[in-house]
């Protein structure tokens, strides 16, 4: 047994009626209204903004156009209905919409629920309460990662476009590009290490 | 339980895209549901992938409907379970294993009925979770303290995490919570090394390859 003590918000804001000062975006705002107060308005500009990239992520990675708009019905109905989930603490809204995108795609994919941890299994170990320092704590900033990834090789790109925008497997890689399959795993280990590194360059 | 050994970059990439074979993927929710580290990689994946996201052409199809908003927004929503006025203590119970295996066992993990491979090592094939392809496997491993493991190299990928006590190999020690990653071609022949038996989880996607006449006098009989 090992007691943690955890803010029970976990979600890094002290007063959930104000505004949190993590809400960084136009976006991040909105998914927190949405999730704190039904906002219908601001769903709708999630929509707006969020609807086309998604359609346009879920034709690239194979999907045909009613697919696509049946995936991304899920995935605006989960949006709707788990937003009080939404971190912005730990994540984007950006981020945390795709990954519910994501999400709802392999699912649907793979016709089985992935294994998936869950936060309110008494096994779960939460994360540590901030210590300011620590890494894992630490919210992911996309524009940094944006512009880190500007530092990887172009065979390094390749291969991160091939698994986020063609989700291919590393298998498929490595027979697409005829690389052992080592090779394309190393590959990603060294993509994302670099990436990493230069964050914390930038941060 | 400080965790010393995680998932790799790629393995949690696999994960993240759904590419991972379901043996695996066990193996890594698992380790995910006590390991904040790994949680934090895997939304460093997500936050790479999501900023890709913003170099695709929006896709307008044949316009925006805006009638999906409406119906939409009438559904319930989630409460949050999460209580923001006041602190908590939250215990973290470490006797029962996490969820995702958890849903797939039959049974406590104390009771779990153990078939004897050779004296000292007994395992439990978890069945049901064949990969699509029909290869590799997802069991649960015992080996009673000094035992050896047979000496084995992977032609595929082998994920392996400690549930209980910890072993040693050429790679280092391994204990409670400590997630071995381990690629094709390495040899390596794990040792509990404490007065426990050392339980844990292993899945693979493609049959280990075993050393030595002996152990592949046994491969036939462990299935693995
Ligand atoms: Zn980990």
């Amino acid at each position: 047994m090992k007691a943690v003590l955890k803010m029970a918000s976990s979600n890094g804001f002290e007063n959930h009626h104000g505004c949190p000062s993590n809400l960084r975006s136009e976006l991040d705002k909105d998914l927190f209204a949405v999730g704190s107060s039904a906002d219908k308005e601001a769903f709708k500009r999630i929509y707006l903004e969020m609807g086309p990239k998604l359609k346009a992520y879920l034709v690239k990675t194979g999907q045909s156009q009613s697919e696509a708009d049946e995936i991304l019905q899920e995935t605006l109905i989960k949006v709707w209905r788990k937003a009080s989930l939404f971190n912005p603490a730990k994540s984007s809204a950006n981020t945390w919409i795709y990954s519910v995108a994501k999400n709802a795609r392999i699912d649907r994919i793979r016709k089985e629920t992935r294994p998936k941890p869950d936060p309110e299994d008494p096994s779960f170990v939460p994360d540590p309460p901030e210590t300011g320092e620590d890494s894992v704590n630490r919210i992911q900033d996309e524009r940094l990662i944006r512009a880190a990834m500007q530092v990887l090789s172009s065979d390094q790109a390749q291969i991160i476009k091939m698994s986020f925008f063609e989700d291919k497997s590393h298998a498929e890689i490595s027979a697409e590009l005829d690389l052992p399959l080592g090779t394309v795993k190393s590959r990603i280990r060294l993509a994302f290490g670099k990436i990493r590194n230069e964050v914390e360059k930038l941060s | 339980m400080t965790i010393r050994h995680h998932l790799s970059d790629d393995t949690l990439l696999a994960y993240a895209n759904g590419t991972l074979a379901s043996t695996l993927s066990v193996v890594a929710a698992t380790h995910l549901a006590i390991c904040p580290k790994c949680r934090n990689q895997l939304e460093f994946i997500f936050a790479a992938g999501a900023a890709e996201l913003e170099v695709l052409e929006p896709d307008f199809g044949s316009g925006l409907d805006l009638s999906i908003i409406d119906e939409i927004t009438q559904l319930p929503q989630e409460a949050s379970s999460i209580k923001p006025e006041n602190l908590t203590l939250q215990t973290t119970d470490e006797k029962q294993v996490p969820k995702p295996l958890r849903n797939i066992l039959p049974c406590e993990l104390d009771d779990i009925p153990w078939k004897r491979l050779v004296p000292g090592i007994s395992h439990y094939p978890l069945k049901g979770f064949a990969n699509p392809d029909g290869k590799g496997a997802l069991r649960l491993l015992k080996i009673s303290p000094g035992m050896v493991m047979v000496e084995h190299s992977h032609s595929g990928q082998e994920l392996t995490l400690i549930l209980r006590g910890s072993y040693i190999d050429e790679v280092g020690r391994f204990a409670q919570g400590d997630l071995a990653d381990l690629d094709d071609n390495l040899h390596h022949q794990p040792v509990a090394d404490t007065d426990q038996d050392c339980i844990c989880l292993i899945a693979t996607d493609s049959p280990l390859k075993f050393k030595g006449f002996f152990s592949r006098l046994l491969q036939p009989l462990i299935g693995i």
